[in-house]
């Protein structure tokens, strides 16, 4: 491990000494954050099973010491609160008990069972002898089997939680009786619901929302990584798909070639490293530059600052798709670049300039471009941000014998950095998975010879996100394949974001600063 | 009008952080207490445990002998004044004012008569249609106070609401919160971290740090007899001096030898300290600037220092002043006791000789930093 | 004499300096703001030129007319335009509400799940959300909200996940100061009327910018959109209509009428925008940074 340096021994470095120093130091810290990660979640679990356990103690003595009410409320949700009053909550216990057990003996019981299958039976041919032909029949269907087999787990740890409510609630109106206390009419119970329990009100839809059009098909997405479900085992009409366990992900990490093509590891690797270098430089070109362009139209002095604003702002209202396409076809073989500057035209180049035929000149290109849209944002973001900036910090500095640079970097840019650091985090991720302007500029042009194996057509612009998507939409539709993309889309940004959120202070500490 | 009753109330945030250590008070009727201590101490957590703003950990409160543990803040009959005034930007005053009768629905003409009738006790009825905003911050202080006052409330609570204003508009809104009181006539709880304040408004003193409770007092028991360091250092401007020495116990007689002086703790102090039989040993001797007087080079234990500044208060010197072996010590001198010749004489450096009355003397236990005498 | 030099040299003046530097920069403004608008004009001439509709190699049209315009009207594009302009309404109303609670809901309550419910969202965010789309399209296929009923379909999903987009404005909220709440709470006024009360007519600013970019979400909105209309011309919004007319075999008949649709499409949303822009900047520098 590096030297440590008190204070004083770091203060008496020399400027790329302390340069060195921090950048030894943040490399070194990676380590130590992802180790404390991982020793944490060792607590974590720790913390989790003495809980459990806790849970099973606190049900087991609440039925021992618990009155006939309570008991009997163990297995008729509800009941304490009925027979002691409280009608509404008690019969929403019940209601829910007795929705969930038609639930599971209706429908519940047959998707659990499938579950581990996914289906026994696929579509039969079978011979229709009154109208002389082969019909199908369908049977099991794999990917309702899968939906709704996760959907009915979700469905049983929302009981086993209401449940457990449900013996809470009865161990607490016991001791409020005891007490002498009153309980909660219904009256109050609905009033509450638009004050102390407001919030339980304002989430109930947003919350139900993210949970069954978000969180229910990431789930099921992933699971899907751990199937063979694609075009061919559409798991309905031509064939049922079934778990594989982890050949997906042996197929993603192989070395082996694929159909003639270098081999899926080394496409993932290529895809990957531009998806960072593209979401490296697509976040600092358009913060520097959007930053460069806020502080010129804010210079003291400069005249028609609105205009100037209002013209930038102008093109973040136009929608990027029609901006983007246009663009997109300027810069094409026969576009109007090629076409007025060209030989056709004024003929200042030879040949039409290979804005989206070559790798190198493609990815300058959307970058450039990107530039384009992503600078008024910026600007805008900045232009708040810099009027924030206390102006005696520049009276002081320019006392102190600053210059205009100096004051650049000395104050202005730490002060952005410090407060835009979460920002930049989010803007980089955002810029990993942007779709919009790599798939309506290129759709990942130029196509990458070498990885014509892959699934789908692999381009040198191909961000993993238009490649999940070419993935998905492809002939072979290999949706496995794209889920594990997206599994290890999702793990590269989370392992950015943790050592990011460990390594920075002005990230964890945030509101310190504000 | 009522009473308030504090019993073993404790705050505790997450990750078992204690902001409050069991607090126990009892407020009278129509009693104007004033929490005081530095930042941090608590004051204001408790403060809002009392309106319902935050969350009572453990123990009760209770408001007219009713516990209102589990009630929303507006079911307590309280009204709070706050520091930043927390005025509705976009109502003017007298919305602002009406806001809370609006709520109770009142019909309109009683709702008019009482926001005028505050509005009138404040002095701020030419500002009814202004937005806050366009108020300056003694009037807008003037309408939170309004705004709480039109309520009827049982008890009225402020925190720190003068810590915003200028030094010389927080002295005279003190004295116009005095002037309230006894017009509105019911239970005040004010938070401050100000010992002026406190000691000019309350009727009883409730001195806290890292939430506990120092010292419940009136101003002038906080003040003569403090029970502990914390609390005779806190209270009283400038701070009282501090000086580690040693109690002798001759005969029945006890002296104390600060800077080679031999000081006899005479009066009620020494025959308390005689009562409680008392031994020799080592003693953190407070005394007051105030109670510490310049002598002549010959007097009796006249103790010989430096001075180092001297600070002109108008009225009074603040003289700061070095004993031989380091010590520095506040004097207060007021300024009519000096002549002419006297005062040309105070300059940095100069030959001063100081003494002090056994009376004006407070004991502390170096260990426990409790009053010997409490 | 070296001396004299010296001084005049620091007295040629902060004036003249700064002259030389601001003129620098209104050369450089004026550049970029060519840069900037130059396609959005080129959009425009290109919209009205007649004479050949693929592209070519000038810029000011030789024959000017409003045969694109014409041409939109009689295409499909009428119906697109109309998807686009009913799921930007419903979305401006239902996103709005939506993430006006949840961001409220973060800002003002200390609720136990609080924490863990922001980091689980936080978590969720780090998926793709394109992944969601392959089980999303089947789930919106059964219950039969795909294709020439897209338009149902775009809407429920766009506004039932909504929620996760809470940052920005409970970055506003946060800066509503809370003793507010509490004055409120004090004077008599439950949650609810705190809310509608106080916060609302404080959050002006929020809700305007929440308004304007669930209502301008849209009509950028492509991946998905293409997705769920599936190939059917009557499902698809201005966007997946559009691209279809610059697939390589369709470019050359169609690429000034997908100008003059950009103009359609563009103007009214930026006059809007325009119109509200003091309160879309003051939502982006206000919530956008602080997150």
């Amino acid at each position: 491990m590096m030297k440590q340096y008190s204070d004083l021994e770091y203060l008496r470095l020399s400027k790329w000494q302390k340069f060195l120093y921090k950048i030894v130091s943040f490399f070194c810290a990676i380590p130590r954050a992802i180790g404390h990660f991982f020793k944490n979640i060792g607590g974590y679990i720790k913390k989790a099973a003495l809980a459990v356990v806790g849970e099973f103690r606190d049900i087991g003595v609440t039925f021992v010491h618990g009155d006939w009410k309570t008991k009997v409320s163990y297995l008729v949700m509800g009941f304490g609160n009925i027979a002691r009053g409280q009608i509404l909550r008690g019969l929403l216990f019940l209601l829910f008990e007795i929705v969930f057990i038609v639930y599971m003996i209706v429908a519940g019981g047959h998707w659990m069972a499938m579950l581990p299958s996914l289906g026994k039976q696929g579509p039969t041919q079978d011979y229709n002898a009154v109208l002389d032909q082969y019909t199908t029949t369908y049977h099991d269907n794999s990917f309702k089997i899968l939906l709704y087999g996760v959907l009915t787990i979700f469905f049983i740890v929302a009981f086993i939680y209401t449940w457990r409510l449900n013996v809470k609630q009865n161990k607490l109106m016991e001791q409020i009786i005891k007490k002498g206390g009153k309980l909660k009419s219904d009256r109050e119970d609905l009033r509450s619901m638009v004050d102390e329990n407001f919030y339980k009100t304002l989430l109930a839809l947003p919350l139900t929302g993210i949970l069954v059009f978000t969180v229910l098909p990431i789930v099921f997405m992933i699971l899907v990584a751990f199937t063979n479900y694609d075009g061919a085992h559409n798991g309905f009409s031509n064939n049922l798909f079934t778990w594989v366990g982890l050949d997906n992900f042996n197929t993603l990490f192989s070395w082996k070639s694929a159909g003639g093509g270098q081999s899926y590891s080394a496409t993932f690797g290529e895809i990957l490293a531009w998806t960072l270098m593209w979401a490296f430089l697509a976040t600092f070109t358009n913060y520097f530059l959007g930053m460069f362009v806020a502080m010129m139209i804010n210079k003291k002095g400069i005249h028609l600052k609105k205009m100037w604003r209002t013209i930038l702002v102008m093109t973040v209202a136009i929608p990027q798709f029609i901006s983007l396409l246009y663009v997109s076809k300027m810069f094409a073989r026969n576009g109007l670049i090629n076409l007025t500057l060209g030989p056709q035209g004024l003929g200042w180049f030879k040949q039409p300039l290979p804005f989206w035929e070559d790798a190198t000149w493609a990815r300058v290109t959307v970058i450039l471009i990107n530039v384009w849209i992503g600078i008024p944002y910026l600007m805008l973001i900045t232009t708040g941000i810099l009027m924030n900036i206390p102006a005696d910090l520049y009276e002081s500095a320019k006392i102190d014998g600053a210059n205009a640079w100096q004051q650049y970097t000395k104050i202005t840019l730490p002060y952005m950095l410090f407060i835009t650091g979460p920002y930049l985090l989010t803007s980089f991720t955002g810029n990993m998975n942007n779709f919009n302007v790599i798939y309506l500029l290129t759709g990942g042009a130029p196509t990458n010879p070498k990885a014509s194996g892959a699934a789908g057509s692999v381009g040198y612009t191909d961000l993993l996100i238009t490649w999940l998507f070419k993935i998905t939409t492809g002939a072979e539709s290999q949706y496995y394949l794209a889920s594990v993309v997206g599994i290890m889309v999702f793990v590269v940004v989370a392992l950015i974001s943790l050592v990011v959120y460990n390594v920075l202070p002005s990230i964890k500490n945030e509101e310190d600063f504000q | 009008m009522a009473s308030v009753k504090l019993t073993n109330v404790k705050k505790i945030y997450d990750k078992n952080v204690v902001a409050v250590h069991d607090f126990n008070l009892e407020i009278k009727d129509k009693e104007f207490v004033v929490f005081v201590g530095p930042s941090g101490c608590g004051k204001s957590t408790t403060l809002r445990m009392i309106a319902g703003l935050e969350e009572i950990s453990d123990g009760t409160v209770e408001i007219d002998g009713e516990v209102v543990n589990d009630l929303q803040p507006k079911d307590r009959g309280i009204a709070m004044v706050f520091q930043n005034y927390a005025l509705y930007p976009h109502m003017s005053v007298y919305d602002n004012i009406a806001f809370s009768l609006r709520l109770k629905k009142l019909p309109e003409d009683q709702i008019y008569e009482r926001v005028t009738n505050a509005a009138e006790i404040l002095g701020i009825t030419e500002y009814l249609m202004r937005k806050p905003r366009a108020l300056s911050g003694g009037q807008r202080q003037r309408v939170a106070i309004g705004r709480a006052m039109v309520r009827d409330s049982k008890v009225f609570l402020m925190d720190e609401p003068l810590s915003n204003l200028d030094a010389k508009l927080r002295n005279q809104m003190r004295a116009e919160i005095i002037l309230l009181r006894q017009k509105l006539d019911t239970t005040f709880i004010y938070v401050t971290h100000d010992q002026t304040e406190a000691m000019t408004l309350a009727d009883r003193i409730v001195i806290m740090k890292d939430g506990f409770i120092m010292q419940v007092g009136t101003p002038d028991e906080v003040f003569d007899m403090p029970d502990n360091l914390f609390v005779a250092e806190f209270i009283g401007a400038p701070k009282m001096n501090i000086i580690k020495t040693k109690l002798l116990e001759e005969n029945g007689k006890y002296y104390v030898t600060p800077f080679g002086a031999k000081i006899e703790v005479d009066g009620d102090k020494g025959k308390a300290l005689a009562d409680r039989k008392v031994k020799s040993g080592d003693v953190l001797l407070g005394v007051r600037p105030e109670h510490i007087e310049l002598a002549k080079a010959a007097a009796p234990h006249a103790i010989p220092c430096k001075l180092v500044v001297d600070e002109m208060m108008g009225s009074e010197l603040h003289l700061h002043v070095d004993t031989e072996d380091g010590n520095r010590l506040i004097v207060r001198v007021p300024t009519l006791d000096l002549d002419k010749e006297q005062r040309k004489a105070l300059v940095t450096g100069a030959q001063l000789y100081i003494t002090f009355e056994g009376k004006a003397m407070h004991l502390f236990d170096p260990e426990s930093e409790k009053n010997l005498l409490a | 004499m070296s001396k004299n030099e010296n001084t005049s040299k620091r007295h040629m003046g902060i004036k003249a300096a700064n002259r030389l530097s601001n003129g620098f920069i209104y050369a450089l403004l004026v550049i970029i703001s060519v840069i900037w608008l130059i396609p959005f004009v080129f959009i425009l001439l290109q919209s009205f030129r007649v004479e050949s509709t693929n592209q070519v190699g000038y810029v000011i049209p030789r024959q000017w007319g409003l045969q694109n315009y014409k041409n939109l009207w009689t295409s499909d594009f009428k119906r697109w335009y109309l998807n686009t302009f009913i799921i930007s309404l419903a979305s401006a109303v239902l996103v709005t509400v939506i993430q006006l609670c949840m961001s409220y809901t973060l800002s003002r309550f200390r609720f136990k799940l609080r924490g863990p419910l922001m980091r689980f969202m936080l978590i969720l965010g780090m998926f793709p959300g394109m992944l969601t789309m392959i089980i999303l399209y089947r789930v919106l296929a059964d219950l039969g909200l795909t294709q020439a009923n897209a338009v149902p379909g775009l809407i429920l999903v766009g506004f039932a996940s909504s929620g996760m987009g809470y940052y920005v404005s409970k970055g506003f909220f946060d800066t509503i100061p809370k003793s507010l709440d509490e004055a409120a709470r004090v004077d008599g006024a439950t949650r609810l009327q705190v809310l509608y009360k106080i916060i609302l007519p404080l959050a002006k600013p929020i809700v305007i910018y929440t308004i304007l970019t669930a209502f301008m979400g849209p009509w950028g909105d492509y991946v998905f959109a293409r997705y769920v209309a599936f190939g059917t011309s009557a499902g698809y919004n201005v966007a997946v209509g559009m691209y279809s007319w610059l697939t390589n075999d369709q470019i050359n008949n169609w690429y000034t009428t997908f100008c003059a649709g950009g103009v359609i499409v563009a103007v009214p949303v930026t006059i809007l925008f325009l119109c509200l822009q003091k309160y879309y900047v003051e939502g982006v520098t206000g919530g956008a940074v602080k997150g």
